[in-house]
């Protein structure tokens, strides 16, 4: 074995051994895990295909096995009395990259199991071995660095920003036959909106439906955008690495004290927004904050309950349905807002079942999304059940609230040649919104 | 021979056990917990109690997952409880003369013993037949299945044979363990019952309770820290 080889064993067993030092629910379940094959019953990735590899009790068996027979008696005394090796072989490795980077983290395994065992905590364990190692899939690992170095997943420059956004306020003059601000840069603001950067680049009308909303509110000058930090997006959380992952978060930080805002409205983005609500501000990992963490289909499922907005229905004909994107239903809770925001602006929506914090993963989750070189998975495998849930609606519009579920639900229709369009929560209320009187006059009605 | 398996083992598996317990709950105490909430998720710290409680008691997660397993799972534990109950009898005859006290005669007892020890005992091996069946038959189980899963199924099945065996073949008479425990306890005799299925049965048992403590078993102390942090807000 070279000293190569040697020393990858060496990092990874030294790394699981270390599990026993925490934190608790890592450790925990490496002990308590009863082999019941329940995770196996709900997990998507396993729907779609039921091969023991795909099992993902299986998957975090491949720390699990080493785990015992390191860290534990009866897995020790095996080890001795059968022999074999603990659990890791030589080219294992490679398994372990392509296994990891096959688990979505959607995190169903862990809302049904009997203990709450949640693998992907142990998947992020895989992937953060890995990463240690420098050997995160180059996807993955270009994301990141892209992200450190500009501020955005798409390495996109301020005056590319700029430019995007201009041309966005331009489509809502045609849109209303006014000016609809979009404010950048302001300092003071009292409202920072941190949207995914697709919202901006590749699916706007998630951004003009926020725009229109500070508009009709008449808080049209109390916002603002960053063309430094317009992306919410922060793949240290795929990648497992927690060092990445806050370096990119305090970028944000930064940007907010310097604008000297108030709330950090953070757009459709289900990771974006659970990083920025559920760890940093909930775990206090800057200390005192002078802002807090909202997001914006709260602050507008909120206003729309008061009578704040007139819609014109007839402008989304279409049966509309929603699919709750992991991070949102399942970790963040917000499941009520986007369906509010949806039912105003819609005529016909209908829910998909099961929904809510029992929805099935995209099939793209856990950054996979981003992944091209495991697109025949992504198509055939993990995103299989979410569209048969789909089709089953008969929708012709699929709402997700997150650019990545986005991104793999239009390839999914695309692959399958679906003719169901593919878009975010704010886009329809975009669409629909009155504005002085009228709603959106829209040339183009694709998509 | 007598000291050995009537005195000296007991002691280690008491000590064993309970150190083990202790032992591994320490430990999993001390470790640091991130926020993992899993939503629709309880409010307050009285919700998220009675959240657990739920879990603990109908394992509702697993009800809403797989309703085979669930029905299995829970029924096994049932009868787990009432068996576990019942087992105070064997060691002094305290619980009878309570028994007796709230007016219930010789002859009660023997019925409730029948219906709730004597059926826990056949229901139970019924539902770890099943569920043993269900691992070696069901794909997503089988391929995912350890020695040490099968182990511990075996073992319990044998408990539960020798422990019937007692009650229908032997007639075992409870007096005879009264006189064991009560001579250990005041470490007076160790007159150890002289009965094959007694011994077999209180072996594997003891077997049962070492190997506890370094296993999967111990799901029944981890729960309190695992399903309890994906329900706190």
């Amino acid at each position: 074995m070279s000293s190569e080889k040697a020393s990858v064993r060496e990092a990874v067993v030294e790394s699981v051994k270390g599990i026993k030092n925490g934190p608790l629910p890592l450790r925990a379940y490496m002990e308590v895990c009863a082999k019941c094959g329940t995770c196996a019953s709900v997990c998507p990735v396993y729907y779609g295909s039921q091969e023991k590899y795909l099992n993902p009790a299986e998957r975090s068996d491949l720390i699990r096995r080493i785990y015992k027979s390191h860290n534990t008696l009866s897995g020790r005394l095996v080890q001795r009395l059968l022999g074999g090796e603990d659990g890791f072989k030589e080219g294992d490795i490679d398994k372990w990259i392509k296994e990891f980077y096959e688990c979505t983290g959607c995190r169903r395994c862990a809302t049904y199991c009997p203990f709450g065992i949640d693998n992907s905590v142990i998947t992020r364990k895989g992937r953060a071995i890995i990463d240690s190692l420098g050997m995160t899939p180059d996807t993955m690992k270009k994301v990141v660095q892209v992200s450190l170095e500009t501020g955005n997943t798409d390495g996109a420059s301020p005056a590319a920003f700029h430019s995007a956004i201009d041309f966005l306020m331009e489509e809502m003059k045609d849109e209303h036959g006014i000016d609809i601000n979009i404010p950048v840069d302001m300092e003071g603001a009292e409202y920072f909106y941190v949207p995914p950067s697709g919202d901006v680049l590749v699916n706007p009308e998630a951004t003009t439906g926020v725009a229109k909303v500070f508009h009709v509110l008449g808080l049209g000058d109390k916002w603002t955008m960053s063309s430094k930090c317009f992306d919410g997006a922060n793949y240290g959380l795929f990648t497992g690495n927690d060092g990445d992952m806050k370096a990119d978060n305090k970028l944000y930080i930064d940007e907010a004290k310097r604008l000297g805002i108030k709330v950090m409205f953070m757009g459709e983005c289900g990771h974006a927004y659970r990083i920025m609500k559920m760890m940093m501000e909930k775990t206090g990992w800057w200390g005192e904050l002078p802002f807090e963490v909202v997001n914006c289909m709260e602050f507008t499922a909120d206003h729309i309950k008061k009578g704040s907005f007139e819609f014109d229905k007839s402008k989304n004909p279409m049966p509309v349905t929603y699919h709750d994107p992991c991070n949102f239903g399942r970790s963040c809770g917000i499941t009520e807002e986007p369906r509010v925001i949806l039912q105003a602006s819609c005529q016909d929506f209908r829910e998909m079942y099961p929904n809510r914090g029992e929805n099935w993963c995209c099939g793209g989750g856990g950054g996979l999304s981003a992944m091209d070189s495991i697109l025949d998975f992504r198509m055939n495998i993990s995103g299989k059940k979410k569209m048969e849930q789909i089709r089953e609606t008969g929708a012709k519009y699929v709402a997700a609230a997150c650019s990545n579920c986005k991104r793999q639900l239009m390839q999914l229709m695309e692959y399958h040649e679906e003719d169901i369009a593919v878009g975010g929560v704010h886009d329809m209320l975009s669409r629909s919104i009155m504005i002085e009187g009228k709603a959106a006059e829209r040339e183009d009605l694709t998509g | 021979m007598n000291i050995l398996i009537g005195a000296v083992l007991p002691l280690i598996t008491l000590v064993v056990f309970v150190g083990g317990m202790i032992y591994r709950i320490y430990v999993w105490n001390s470790l640091p917990s991130p926020k993992m909430t899993l939503f629709p998720a309880p409010k307050s710290g009285r919700e998220r109690f009675v959240e657990v409680m739920k879990e603990t008691f109908f394992f509702k997660s697993l009800f809403k997952g797989d309703k085979t397993l669930w029905a299995l799972g829970w029924v096994f534990h049932v009868m787990l409880a009432l068996i576990f109950i019942g087992h105070f009898r064997v060691f002094s005859a305290i619980p009878d003369n309570i028994l007796a006290w709230m007016g219930l005669t010789p002859d009660n007892i023997d019925t409730l013993s029948l219906v709730t020890g004597g059926g826990a005992g056949v229901i139970i091996l019924a539902c770890l037949i099943a569920i043993l069946v269900r691992r070696l038959e069901v794909q997503r189980v089988r391929e995912i299945s350890t020695s040490g899963d099968y182990f511990a199924l075996i073992l319990l099945i044998a408990i539960i044979l020798t422990g019937d065996a007692m009650r229908f073949i032997s007639h075992f008479d409870l007096k005879d363990t009264h006189e064991y425990f009560y001579g250990l306890v005041t470490f007076s005799s160790v007159n150890l019952p002289d009965n094959g299925w007694f011994i077999t049965h209180y072996l594997l048992g003891q077997l049962l309770l070492i190997y506890i403590p370094f296993s999967k078993i111990l799901h029944f102390g981890g729960i309190f820290f695992t399903e309890a942090l994906v329900h706190k807000h």
